[in-house]
């Protein structure tokens, strides 16, 4: 009786099956993996307000066009989030 | 135990069926039969309980192959969804980028047209020609601190 009780359960346990469909990662935009680039420093010893102007503007275009990529990111982070979700709902 | 059931799982369906009906009809003949009787019950509650059990293994299998084909349409429906919102995101990243770089430029051009040439900028200028380097290296330390943190490109 315990053996045929054993037999059953071994049969029963082979109904449990995972399902072979893998979810390949999401692609990421290339751009999206570009570094930001460093900051520019002023190599004149003597250098003009003028100049130190234009390579503080210089060093904020610098910053925001990288701000863009980050939020790039988050934003490919949120919608990609939400269509493996409903992949696995 | 499973490369058995694997083996005869490849017959096909109408095969279990025909043998589930065989065994209930060889379970009632038993009744009818007297000489038979024993061999017919045996043979036929053998076959009754072997095609119950590929009925079942079949009907199952069927059920996962849908939530396989199920799984599959939403994966490449999410695929698909997925390259669309790239685009998007790709499209919203080049046009930002553009219009800041663009704007960066024009405040240079600004500087380099209407600021150098403003009388108070200029009075400035000649009263302190050059930066003290103490603002110059200040200000190249700060544009430099991410090698601080190991993030030296």
């Amino acid at each position: 009786m315990n053996k045929l009780i054993l037999i059953l359960t071994l049969g029963l346990a082979s109904c449990g099956t995972v399902v072979p469909v893998k979810q390949k990662f999401p692609e990421v935009p290339p751009m999206l993996m570009t570094k930001c680039p460093q900051l520019d420093t002023i190599t004149d010893d003597s250098a003009s307000l003028i100049n130190m102007l234009k390579v503080v503007v210089k060093n904020y275009s610098t910053y925001y066009q990288c701000a863009v990529v980050t939020d790039g990111w988050q934003e490919w982070y949120q919608i990609q989030k939400i269509i493996s979700n409903e992949v696995n709902k | 135990m499973w490369q058995i059931t694997w083996m005869l799982s490849v017959l096909p369906n109408w095969f279990w069926t025909l043998l589930f009906f065989s065994g209930v009809v060889a379970l009632g003949a038993s009744t009818f039969i007297k000489l038979y009787a024993v061999p017919l019950k045996i043979g036929g509650f053998a076959a009754v309980a072997i095609s119950i059990w590929f009925l079942g293994a079949a009907s199952n299998e069927e059920k996962w192959q849908a939530r396989v084909r199920e799984l599959e349409a939403k994966v490449a429906a999410a695929e698909v969804k997925s390259n669309q919102a790239n685009t998007v995101i790709e499209e919203k990243v080049i046009t930002k980028t553009k219009v800041v770089k663009e704007k960066g430029e024009q405040i240079i051009q600004y500087i380099n047209r209407d600021v150098v040439k403003s009388e108070e900028v200029i009075k400035y200028v000649e009263r302190c020609p050059a930066i003290p380097k103490e603002i110059i290296d200040a200000h190249n330390a700060a544009a430099m601190m991410n090698q601080a943190a190991g993030g030296k490109k």
